[in-house]
Protein backbone atom coordinates (compact mmCIF):
# COMPACT_ATOMS: atom_id res chain seq x y z
CA UNK A 1 0.00 0.00 0.00
CA UNK A 2 1.44 3.33 -0.99
CA UNK A 3 0.26 6.83 -1.65
CA UNK A 4 2.01 9.48 -3.54
CA UNK A 5 2.65 12.77 -1.93
CA UNK A 6 1.29 15.74 -3.79
CA UNK A 7 3.34 16.54 -6.81
CA UNK A 8 4.59 20.09 -6.95
CA UNK A 9 2.34 20.69 -9.91
CA UNK A 10 -0.76 19.84 -7.95
CA UNK A 11 0.32 22.02 -5.10
CA UNK A 12 1.01 24.84 -7.51
CA UNK A 13 -2.52 24.53 -8.74
CA UNK A 14 -3.91 25.05 -5.30
CA UNK A 15 -1.07 27.02 -3.82
CA UNK A 16 -0.03 29.49 -6.46
CA UNK A 17 -3.52 30.51 -7.32
CA UNK A 18 -3.96 31.30 -3.69
CA UNK A 19 -2.01 34.47 -3.95
CA UNK A 20 -4.63 36.06 -1.88
CA UNK A 21 -3.51 38.96 0.21
CA UNK A 22 -3.74 37.95 3.82
CA UNK A 23 -5.25 41.29 4.74
CA UNK A 24 -4.47 43.40 7.76
CA UNK A 25 -5.65 41.05 10.42
CA UNK A 26 -3.38 38.44 11.92
CA UNK A 27 -4.01 34.73 11.34
CA UNK A 28 -6.39 33.29 13.93
CA UNK A 29 -3.59 31.28 15.44
CA UNK A 30 0.15 31.54 15.37
CA UNK A 31 2.25 29.41 13.05
CA UNK A 32 5.95 29.09 12.62
CA UNK A 33 6.61 26.43 15.21
CA UNK A 34 9.34 24.01 14.26
CA UNK A 35 9.09 20.32 15.06
CA UNK A 36 12.04 18.23 16.27
CA UNK A 37 10.53 14.97 17.50
CA UNK A 38 12.35 12.72 19.89
CA UNK A 39 13.02 9.39 18.22
CA UNK A 40 12.12 6.63 18.12
CA UNK A 41 8.34 6.92 18.25
CA UNK A 42 6.81 3.77 19.65
CA UNK A 43 3.39 2.26 19.10
CA UNK A 44 1.97 -1.00 20.36
CA UNK A 45 3.78 -3.18 17.82
CA UNK A 46 5.97 -0.78 15.89
CA UNK A 47 8.96 1.50 16.13
CA UNK A 48 9.07 4.61 13.94
CA UNK A 49 12.60 5.89 13.55
CA UNK A 50 14.78 7.83 11.10
CA UNK A 51 16.24 5.91 8.17
CA UNK A 52 19.80 4.66 8.33
CA UNK A 53 22.22 3.53 5.66
CA UNK A 54 21.58 -0.09 6.57
CA UNK A 55 17.98 0.18 5.31
CA UNK A 56 18.75 0.08 1.59
CA UNK A 57 18.12 -3.63 1.06
CA UNK A 58 14.86 -3.62 2.99
CA UNK A 59 13.64 -0.59 1.04
CA UNK A 60 14.71 -2.17 -2.23
CA UNK A 61 12.73 -5.31 -1.37
CA UNK A 62 9.45 -3.39 -1.74
CA UNK A 63 10.32 -0.36 -3.87
CA UNK A 64 11.46 -2.66 -6.70
CA UNK A 65 7.93 -4.05 -6.96
CA UNK A 66 5.54 -2.87 -9.65
CA UNK A 67 2.54 -3.32 -7.39
CA UNK A 68 4.06 -0.91 -4.86
CA UNK A 69 4.85 1.82 -7.37
CA UNK A 70 1.61 1.59 -9.32
CA UNK A 71 0.14 4.66 -7.62
CA UNK A 72 3.39 6.44 -6.83
CA UNK A 73 4.94 9.03 -9.13
CA UNK A 74 8.08 6.91 -9.17
CA UNK A 75 8.44 3.80 -11.22
CA UNK A 76 10.00 0.70 -9.64
CA UNK A 77 13.40 1.65 -8.22
CA UNK A 78 16.77 0.08 -8.84
CA UNK A 79 19.01 -0.67 -5.89
CA UNK A 80 21.08 2.44 -6.65
CA UNK A 81 17.95 4.58 -6.68
CA UNK A 82 16.92 3.06 -3.37
CA UNK A 83 20.31 3.90 -1.91
CA UNK A 84 19.79 7.50 -3.00
CA UNK A 85 16.25 7.56 -1.61
CA UNK A 86 17.48 6.23 1.73
CA UNK A 87 20.31 8.75 1.75
CA UNK A 88 17.77 11.58 1.31
CA UNK A 89 15.53 10.18 4.04
CA UNK A 90 18.33 10.02 6.61
CA UNK A 91 18.20 13.80 6.92
CA UNK A 92 14.42 14.13 6.79
CA UNK A 93 13.70 14.09 10.50
CA UNK A 94 12.42 17.56 11.44
CA UNK A 95 10.15 20.35 10.23
CA UNK A 96 11.92 23.69 10.22
CA UNK A 97 10.56 25.41 7.13
CA UNK A 98 7.68 25.13 4.72
CA UNK A 99 8.05 22.10 2.47
CA UNK A 100 10.17 20.14 4.96
CA UNK A 101 9.42 16.45 5.36
CA UNK A 102 9.72 13.96 8.15
CA UNK A 103 10.06 10.47 6.70
CA UNK A 104 10.34 7.60 9.14
CA UNK A 105 11.09 3.94 8.67
CA UNK A 106 8.49 1.65 10.27
CA UNK A 107 10.04 -1.30 12.07
CA UNK A 108 8.14 -4.31 13.30
CA UNK A 109 9.05 -4.94 16.94
CA UNK A 110 8.57 -8.70 16.66
CA UNK A 111 11.35 -9.35 14.16
CA UNK A 112 12.98 -5.94 13.64
CA UNK A 113 12.01 -5.89 9.96
CA UNK A 114 11.61 -2.61 8.13
CA UNK A 115 8.09 -2.89 6.71
CA UNK A 116 7.58 0.55 5.17
CA UNK A 117 7.63 4.27 5.76
CA UNK A 118 5.35 7.07 6.87
CA UNK A 119 5.81 10.73 6.13
CA UNK A 120 4.64 14.15 7.17
CA UNK A 121 5.16 17.26 5.04
CA UNK A 122 4.77 20.82 6.22
CA UNK A 123 2.68 22.29 3.41
CA UNK A 124 1.91 25.71 4.84
CA UNK A 125 3.48 27.41 7.82
CA UNK A 126 0.99 30.28 7.88
CA UNK A 127 -2.13 28.10 7.72
CA UNK A 128 -0.47 25.20 9.60
CA UNK A 129 -1.19 22.61 6.95
CA UNK A 130 0.37 19.18 6.79
CA UNK A 131 0.21 16.21 4.46
CA UNK A 132 0.77 12.58 5.38
CA UNK A 133 1.86 9.72 3.18
CA UNK A 134 2.90 6.09 3.43
CA UNK A 135 4.47 3.23 1.54
CA UNK A 136 4.24 -0.31 2.94
CA UNK A 137 5.73 -3.62 1.94
CA UNK A 138 2.85 -5.78 0.59
CA UNK A 139 4.25 -8.75 2.54
CA UNK A 140 3.07 -7.01 5.69
CA UNK A 141 -0.34 -5.82 4.52
CA UNK A 142 -3.48 -6.77 6.37
CA UNK A 143 -2.29 -6.58 9.97
CA UNK A 144 -3.20 -2.98 10.72
CA UNK A 145 0.44 -1.88 10.80
CA UNK A 146 -0.12 1.00 8.40
CA UNK A 147 -3.07 2.20 10.48
CA UNK A 148 -1.00 1.99 13.64
CA UNK A 149 1.91 3.91 12.11
CA UNK A 150 -0.33 6.54 10.48
CA UNK A 151 -2.08 7.13 13.80
CA UNK A 152 1.29 7.84 15.37
CA UNK A 153 2.14 10.33 12.63
CA UNK A 154 -1.17 12.14 13.06
CA UNK A 155 -0.56 12.28 16.82
CA UNK A 156 2.81 13.83 16.07
CA UNK A 157 1.37 16.35 13.60
CA UNK A 158 -1.54 17.48 15.74
CA UNK A 159 0.22 17.24 19.08
CA UNK A 160 3.83 18.48 19.16
CA UNK A 161 3.56 19.69 15.53
CA UNK A 162 0.65 22.02 16.24
CA UNK A 163 -0.68 21.41 12.72
CA UNK A 164 -4.24 22.60 12.08
CA UNK A 165 -5.21 20.33 9.19
CA UNK A 166 -3.64 17.22 7.74
CA UNK A 167 -4.46 16.06 4.22
CA UNK A 168 -3.64 12.93 2.26
CA UNK A 169 -4.20 12.07 -1.36
CA UNK A 170 -4.31 8.97 -3.47
CA UNK A 171 -5.42 7.54 -6.75
CA UNK A 172 -9.11 6.62 -6.77
CA UNK A 173 -8.18 3.02 -7.64
CA UNK A 174 -5.94 2.78 -4.57
CA UNK A 175 -8.67 1.46 -2.34
CA UNK A 176 -6.40 0.12 0.41
CA UNK A 177 -5.04 3.60 0.98
CA UNK A 178 -8.29 5.52 0.97
CA UNK A 179 -9.87 2.90 3.21
CA UNK A 180 -7.03 3.61 5.61
CA UNK A 181 -7.69 7.34 5.37
CA UNK A 182 -11.30 6.64 6.29
CA UNK A 183 -10.24 4.45 9.22
CA UNK A 184 -8.13 7.36 10.42
CA UNK A 185 -11.31 9.45 10.52
CA UNK A 186 -10.32 11.59 7.55
CA UNK A 187 -13.02 13.13 5.39
CA UNK A 188 -13.10 12.90 1.62
CA UNK A 189 -12.77 16.50 0.53
CA UNK A 190 -11.99 16.14 -3.13
CA UNK A 191 -12.62 13.78 -5.99
CA UNK A 192 -10.86 15.21 -9.04
CA UNK A 193 -11.48 13.74 -12.48
CA UNK A 194 -9.05 14.18 -15.33
CA UNK A 195 -7.47 17.20 -13.65
CA UNK A 196 -3.96 16.06 -14.53
CA UNK A 197 -2.01 13.36 -16.29
CA UNK A 198 -0.58 10.50 -14.28
CA UNK A 199 1.81 8.10 -15.99
CA UNK A 200 0.47 9.19 -19.40
CA UNK A 201 -3.17 8.66 -18.49
CA UNK A 202 -5.92 10.85 -17.12
CA UNK A 203 -5.72 11.00 -13.38
CA UNK A 204 -8.53 10.56 -10.92
CA UNK A 205 -7.68 11.48 -7.38
CA UNK A 206 -9.10 11.62 -3.87
CA UNK A 207 -8.01 14.10 -1.23
CA UNK A 208 -8.86 13.36 2.38
CA UNK A 209 -8.34 15.63 5.36
CA UNK A 210 -8.92 15.97 9.08
CA UNK A 211 -8.74 19.00 11.36
CA UNK A 212 -6.87 19.21 14.63
CA UNK A 213 -10.01 19.58 16.74
CA UNK A 214 -11.61 16.60 14.99
CA UNK A 215 -8.54 14.47 15.62
CA UNK A 216 -8.37 15.43 19.26
CA UNK A 217 -12.07 14.72 19.80
CA UNK A 218 -11.64 11.34 18.13
CA UNK A 219 -8.62 10.47 20.26
CA UNK A 220 -10.44 11.50 23.43
CA UNK A 221 -13.35 9.28 22.44
CA UNK A 222 -11.04 6.34 21.75
CA UNK A 223 -9.36 6.84 25.12
CA UNK A 224 -12.73 6.80 26.86
CA UNK A 225 -13.79 3.46 25.41
CA UNK B 1 -4.78 27.60 -33.42
CA UNK B 2 -6.97 30.11 -35.22
CA UNK B 3 -6.79 33.63 -34.03
CA UNK B 4 -9.38 34.63 -31.54
CA UNK B 5 -12.34 36.50 -32.95
CA UNK B 6 -13.54 39.20 -30.59
CA UNK B 7 -15.89 40.65 -29.56
CA UNK B 8 -18.26 37.77 -28.96
CA UNK B 9 -21.99 38.38 -29.23
CA UNK B 10 -24.48 36.53 -27.09
CA UNK B 11 -28.24 37.12 -26.86
CA UNK B 12 -27.99 40.13 -24.62
CA UNK B 13 -24.26 40.78 -24.29
CA UNK B 14 -21.13 41.81 -26.07
CA UNK B 15 -18.00 40.24 -24.62
CA UNK B 16 -14.86 42.23 -25.36
CA UNK B 17 -11.49 42.90 -23.77
CA UNK B 18 -11.23 45.76 -21.30
CA UNK B 19 -10.52 49.33 -22.41
CA UNK B 20 -9.22 52.39 -20.60
CA UNK B 21 -12.67 53.95 -20.61
CA UNK B 22 -14.06 51.08 -18.52
CA UNK B 23 -12.62 52.59 -15.34
CA UNK B 24 -15.90 54.08 -14.06
CA UNK B 25 -17.94 51.04 -14.89
CA UNK B 26 -15.39 48.81 -13.17
CA UNK B 27 -15.09 51.07 -10.13
CA UNK B 28 -18.86 50.80 -9.71
CA UNK B 29 -18.56 47.18 -8.64
CA UNK B 30 -15.00 46.03 -8.19
CA UNK B 31 -14.33 47.73 -4.88
CA UNK B 32 -17.67 46.87 -3.27
CA UNK B 33 -17.21 44.91 -0.04
CA UNK B 34 -19.66 42.26 -1.22
CA UNK B 35 -17.48 41.69 -4.28
CA UNK B 36 -14.16 42.08 -2.46
CA UNK B 37 -15.12 39.33 -0.08
CA UNK B 38 -14.63 36.73 -2.78
CA UNK B 39 -12.03 38.06 -5.18
CA UNK B 40 -8.29 37.49 -5.32
CA UNK B 41 -7.10 40.98 -6.17
CA UNK B 42 -7.87 43.48 -3.49
CA UNK B 43 -9.11 46.84 -4.71
CA UNK B 44 -10.21 49.31 -2.11
CA UNK B 45 -9.93 52.66 -3.87
CA UNK B 46 -9.86 54.24 -7.33
CA UNK B 47 -6.12 53.88 -7.80
CA UNK B 48 -6.28 50.17 -7.03
CA UNK B 49 -9.20 49.76 -9.43
CA UNK B 50 -7.06 51.44 -12.09
CA UNK B 51 -4.34 48.91 -11.34
CA UNK B 52 -6.80 46.03 -11.68
CA UNK B 53 -8.06 47.49 -14.96
CA UNK B 54 -4.52 47.77 -16.31
CA UNK B 55 -3.90 44.16 -15.44
CA UNK B 56 -7.12 42.97 -17.05
CA UNK B 57 -6.50 45.05 -20.21
CA UNK B 58 -3.45 42.87 -20.73
CA UNK B 59 -5.54 39.66 -20.59
CA UNK B 60 -6.27 39.52 -24.30
CA UNK B 61 -5.53 35.94 -25.33
CA UNK B 62 -4.14 32.57 -24.29
CA UNK B 63 -0.77 32.13 -25.95
CA UNK B 64 1.03 30.09 -23.32
CA UNK B 65 0.17 28.34 -20.06
CA UNK B 66 -0.51 30.82 -17.30
CA UNK B 67 -2.12 33.35 -19.63
CA UNK B 68 -5.54 34.75 -18.86
CA UNK B 69 -8.27 36.05 -21.13
CA UNK B 70 -10.58 38.52 -19.41
CA UNK B 71 -13.74 39.73 -21.10
CA UNK B 72 -15.94 42.61 -20.07
CA UNK B 73 -19.67 41.91 -20.11
CA UNK B 74 -21.24 44.78 -22.02
CA UNK B 75 -25.03 44.98 -22.26
CA UNK B 76 -26.31 45.47 -25.78
CA UNK B 77 -28.26 48.68 -26.12
CA UNK B 78 -27.04 50.88 -23.29
CA UNK B 79 -23.44 49.54 -23.45
CA UNK B 80 -23.32 49.26 -19.66
CA UNK B 81 -20.43 47.28 -18.12
CA UNK B 82 -22.14 44.60 -16.03
CA UNK B 83 -19.16 42.55 -14.88
CA UNK B 84 -16.44 40.35 -16.31
CA UNK B 85 -15.49 36.76 -16.92
CA UNK B 86 -12.04 35.29 -17.32
CA UNK B 87 -10.39 32.11 -18.47
CA UNK B 88 -6.94 31.16 -17.22
CA UNK B 89 -4.93 28.48 -19.00
CA UNK B 90 -3.54 26.81 -15.93
CA UNK B 91 -1.97 23.65 -17.38
CA UNK B 92 -1.05 22.89 -20.97
CA UNK B 93 -0.12 19.21 -20.82
CA UNK B 94 -3.37 18.25 -19.13
CA UNK B 95 -5.44 20.93 -20.88
CA UNK B 96 -6.79 22.60 -17.76
CA UNK B 97 -8.50 25.99 -17.63
CA UNK B 98 -9.92 27.98 -14.74
CA UNK B 99 -12.79 30.42 -15.05
CA UNK B 100 -13.49 33.34 -12.77
CA UNK B 101 -16.32 35.80 -12.88
CA UNK B 102 -17.53 38.91 -11.21
CA UNK B 103 -20.82 40.76 -11.69
CA UNK B 104 -21.99 44.12 -10.48
CA UNK B 105 -24.53 43.24 -7.76
CA UNK B 106 -26.90 45.80 -9.30
CA UNK B 107 -27.17 43.53 -12.34
CA UNK B 108 -27.02 40.16 -10.60
CA UNK B 109 -29.82 37.64 -10.78
CA UNK B 110 -30.69 38.17 -14.44
CA UNK B 111 -28.58 35.41 -15.91
CA UNK B 112 -25.95 37.67 -17.46
CA UNK B 113 -23.02 35.82 -15.91
CA UNK B 114 -24.44 32.51 -17.01
CA UNK B 115 -24.82 33.83 -20.55
CA UNK B 116 -21.26 35.12 -20.59
CA UNK B 117 -19.83 31.93 -19.05
CA UNK B 118 -21.56 29.78 -21.66
CA UNK B 119 -19.74 31.72 -24.36
CA UNK B 120 -16.47 31.38 -22.46
CA UNK B 121 -16.94 27.61 -22.12
CA UNK B 122 -17.59 27.33 -25.86
CA UNK B 123 -14.40 29.28 -26.39
CA UNK B 124 -12.42 27.17 -23.93
CA UNK B 125 -13.48 23.82 -25.35
CA UNK B 126 -13.90 24.60 -29.05
CA UNK B 127 -11.31 27.29 -29.70
CA UNK B 128 -8.62 26.59 -27.10
CA UNK B 129 -9.24 22.81 -26.94
CA UNK B 130 -9.16 22.77 -23.18
CA UNK B 131 -9.99 19.38 -21.68
CA UNK B 132 -11.39 20.43 -18.31
CA UNK B 133 -12.66 23.75 -17.03
CA UNK B 134 -12.79 24.33 -13.31
CA UNK B 135 -13.90 27.11 -11.02
CA UNK B 136 -13.35 27.76 -7.35
CA UNK B 137 -15.52 29.67 -4.98
CA UNK B 138 -15.93 30.41 -1.33
CA UNK B 139 -18.10 27.93 0.54
CA UNK B 140 -20.46 30.73 1.59
CA UNK B 141 -20.90 32.19 -1.87
CA UNK B 142 -24.35 30.80 -2.61
CA UNK B 143 -24.85 32.73 -5.83
CA UNK B 144 -21.72 31.28 -7.35
CA UNK B 145 -22.52 27.79 -6.14
CA UNK B 146 -25.95 27.93 -7.76
CA UNK B 147 -24.47 29.28 -10.96
CA UNK B 148 -21.86 26.51 -11.13
CA UNK B 149 -24.62 23.94 -10.74
CA UNK B 150 -26.66 25.59 -13.48
CA UNK B 151 -23.63 25.41 -15.74
CA UNK B 152 -23.70 21.64 -15.30
CA UNK B 153 -20.48 21.55 -13.33
CA UNK B 154 -19.71 18.86 -10.81
CA UNK B 155 -18.65 19.59 -7.25
CA UNK B 156 -15.23 17.97 -7.06
CA UNK B 157 -13.80 19.40 -3.87
CA UNK B 158 -14.92 20.94 -0.63
CA UNK B 159 -11.93 22.05 1.40
CA UNK B 160 -12.35 23.08 5.00
CA UNK B 161 -9.82 25.31 6.73
CA UNK B 162 -7.11 24.40 4.22
CA UNK B 163 -5.82 27.97 4.02
CA UNK B 164 -6.18 31.42 5.46
CA UNK B 165 -8.10 33.99 3.47
CA UNK B 166 -8.26 37.59 4.59
CA UNK B 167 -7.33 36.50 8.10
CA UNK B 168 -9.96 33.79 8.47
CA UNK B 169 -10.06 30.07 7.88
CA UNK B 170 -11.10 29.45 4.34
CA UNK B 171 -13.73 27.08 3.03
CA UNK B 172 -13.49 26.48 -0.67
CA UNK B 173 -15.38 24.58 -3.33
CA UNK B 174 -14.06 23.35 -6.67
CA UNK B 175 -16.42 22.72 -9.55
CA UNK B 176 -15.39 21.21 -12.86
CA UNK B 177 -16.68 20.09 -16.22
CA UNK B 178 -15.01 18.07 -18.96
CA UNK B 179 -14.98 18.81 -22.65
CA UNK B 180 -17.22 15.84 -23.42
CA UNK B 181 -19.73 16.86 -20.75
CA UNK B 182 -20.28 20.40 -21.93
CA UNK B 183 -23.45 21.02 -23.94
CA UNK B 184 -22.35 23.46 -26.61
CA UNK B 185 -24.65 26.42 -27.00
CA UNK B 186 -23.45 27.27 -30.47
CA UNK B 187 -23.75 23.82 -31.97
CA UNK B 188 -26.89 22.75 -33.78
CA UNK B 189 -29.35 21.47 -31.22
CA UNK B 190 -30.15 17.79 -31.36
CA UNK B 191 -33.54 16.98 -32.77
CA UNK B 192 -36.07 15.71 -30.27
CA UNK B 193 -35.75 12.01 -29.60
CA UNK B 194 -38.09 10.02 -31.80
CA UNK B 195 -39.01 6.43 -31.44
CA UNK B 196 -36.87 4.40 -33.71
CA UNK B 197 -38.71 2.90 -36.59
CA UNK B 198 -37.30 -0.51 -37.30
Amino acid sequence: MAIRLARDLAIGKAGLAFVRPSGESAPPTGGGMSLYPTYPLRTQRLTLRPFTRGDVDAVYAYRRREDVTRYLFDTALSREECALAVQQRIGQVALEAEGDKIILGVELDGNGALIGEVSLIWRSVEARQGEVGWIFDPNYHGHGYATEAANAVLDLAFGPGGIHRVAARCDVRNERSWRLMERLGMRREAHFREHALFKSQWDEEFIYAILQQEWQAQRAEQAAT
Amino acid sequence: MFSLSLPIQTDRLILRTFERSDIDGLAAYHALPSVQRYVFTKTRDTSEVAGALNLMRGHVSLQRPGDTLTLAMIRKGDQALLGHVSLNWSDATAGQGEVRFCVNPAHAGQGFTREALSAVYDLAFDHFHIHRVFARCDGRNHHSIKLMQQMGMRLEAHYREHALFQGEWDEELHFAILDREWQRSTKVKDLPVRHRVA
